[in-house]
């Protein structure tokens, strides 16, 4: 019996000492060894990473880390695959620090609490909260959603805006949109609440798009970053440098027209604000 | 408390998350809803397993037919899309005046009351027929012959010993029960799962969230297994059954 016990006290030792091991692994390290860099992005969330209708999983998120993917590979010197899977706003953290993706490439806002558990990229992409509501619906935005049932996505950071400031409201919350828009659809919510830029996509995709209406002014403030590992300075460069050539060298704005242009998937036309904010996020050479 | 290393992963533990800022008061919300949850179901799938069950093994063929095909239709087909079914799909057949009504009172969680016990009265009438089988056919034949009839019989005798012996079995049903409840987290209700993803969501701590999730969802089932047990050990029928060995707790 002692012997099988020193026996387990050691194997867990070792086991233990060499998990350390990979830990002390940075980011650009693994992906070296690996030869696989892996992102976290979403299915459903038309244009940043969805599933379109050639069953082809693309998006404007993934065509950026689609140029972070190049700038590792300029990095590292040598070609390295790029894997895609599907990450929820409840699963995206978890990802990151078992290490089973190396950067989150969707939707997600960057915020103050989120800084504590990783790291956030430059802002890439700028929206705010607003509603989506049936054609004739009473309500025309934050203001009137007192006593109604607001549908909201869980993880996003809209609900727990509305928790705070409108909370004679009665929200539902759901783990992902598909479910939220169902349920706004057979009217078991009165209206759903997302950022302005997702309740767009979702218009879009509806079947009658005419008989949806994105209202209210933006309540929040939504400024989509990348997230990755914590204190992981280098593969933060090489996906900030990425960011920051795109956007110097123009290209970030093709994908954007690509995507978001007249022509795009989503028109969504960039106003000047946003335009000088992403320009003055470049520092210089 | 920073623990660097720990299974691969460089995270700071923060496990104070779980109580301050009113989290604590919304792991409480989600045990309650949990608990009410499981134990309406629980009750209505008690119910509806009795009598499938029961029904499953009368001498009546089209009453053997009704309770197959219930069984055979809603054990099947996953819990999601029960789920999905009762919240989504099951509303839209009634009528308008219907509808308001129900999105005015939670529908949320009285579809996942529905969508669970329906579920688990499938699987639980299972676990009924095989202790009502387990029983010899002469009991049946001498409880008839001392006058009652066929219902009596099944009321007064048979169904009593049978429920007596698919207690551990039905303890396992039980605990799922439990379990799958965390479902209906995709339908919109609050319950303790979406807790502690909630408290992920504010705090962006997920594994503090999801341990204090792991260690409540045990502590429940630890709790109705050993309640179970006590109920095995005060209904027994001293004589009626050779026993190996008791349920250890």
């Amino acid at each position: 019996m002692r012997r099988v016990l020193s026996v387990l006290v050691t194997a867990v030792v070792v086991l233990g000492l060499a998990m350390t091991g990979w830990a002390a692994e940075s980011t650009l390290e693994k992906i070296n060894r690996t030869g696989v860099f892996t992102i976290g992005t979403r299915t459903a969330s038309p244009p940043f990473g969805y599933i379109n209708k050639q069953n082809d999983h693309v998006g404007f998120s993934i065509d950026l880390a689609k140029l972070v993917h190049k700038n590792i590979e300029k990095k590292l010197n040598k070609s390295v695959t790029f894997e895609l899977k599907e990450s929820q706003p409840a699963t995206r953290i978890p990802l990151l620090t078992s290490m089973a993706v190396d950067l989150i490439a969707g939707t997600m806002t960057d915020t103050r609490p989120r800084r504590d558990s990783v790291d956030f990229s430059l802002t890439f992409f700028v929206t705010g909260a607003q509603f989506l509501v049936k054609e004739g619906s009473p309500i025309r935005g934050i203001q009137d959603i007192g006593g109604k049932r607001v549908g909201a996505q869980q993880g996003s950071t809209n609900e727990r805006i509305i928790r705070e400031r409108v909370p004679q409201a009665q929200l539902v919350v759901f783990p992902d949109q598909a479910a939220a828009f169902t349920a706004l659809v057979q009217g078991r919510v009165d209206t759903y609440t997302n950022d302005g830029i997702q309740l767009a996509g979702l218009k879009v995709k509806a079947p009658n798009p005419a008989e949806w209406k994105i209202v209210g002014n933006f309540y929040s403030y939504e400024p989509y970053g990348m997230a990755m590992r914590k204190n992981d300075s280098d593969f933060r460069a090489v996906v900030n440098n990425a960011l920051m050539e795109a956007i110097e060298g123009g290209e970030y704005f093709n994908l954007y027209d690509k995507w978001f242009g007249p022509k795009g998937e989503l028109p969504y036309p960039m106003t000047d604000d946003v335009k000088s904010f992403l320009m003055y996020q470049v520092v210089p050479k | 408390m920073p623990l660097t290393g720990f299974l691969g992963m460089q995270y700071n533990f923060q496990w104070s998350v779980l109580w301050t800022g009113g989290h604590g008061e919304w792991l409480i919300q989600g045990i309650v809803t949990t608990l009410r949850l499981s134990a309406l179901a629980w009750i209505l799938a008690s119910l509806l397993g009795i009598l499938a069950g029961a029904l499953r093994t009368v001498p009546f063929r089209p009453l053997r037919a009704v309770a197959t095909c219930y069984v055979e239709f809603f054990r099947n087909v996953p819990l999601l899309v029960w789920f999905f079914f009762w919240y989504f799909g099951a509303p839209q057949m009634l009528p308008r005046a219907a509808q308001d009504w129900l999105n005015a009172h939670g529908p949320e969680f009285w579809s996942a009351v529905v969508g669970l016990s329906v579920y688990h009265g499938a699987r639980m009438s299972e676990v009924i027929r095989a202790g009502i089988q387990s029983i010899p056919k002469t009991l049946l034949e001498a409880s008839v012959a001392t006058g009652l009839s066929v219902g009596q019989a099944y009321r007064l005798i048979i169904i009593p010993v049978a429920l007596r012996l698919i207690i551990p079995p039905a303890t396992n049903e039980s605990l799922n029960l439990l379990k799958n409840s965390s479902l209906a987290l995709t339908i919109g209700v609050a319950e303790l799962t979406f807790m502690t993803r909630q408290i992920e969501t504010y705090t962006a701590k997920a594994f503090e969230a999801l341990t204090a999730g792991t260690l409540i969802y045990l502590a429940l089932c630890l709790g109705i297994s050993a309640t179970m047990a006590q109920v095995e050990r005060y209904f027994r029928i001293p004589g009626l059954i050779v026993r190996v060995g008791r349920a250890e707790h």
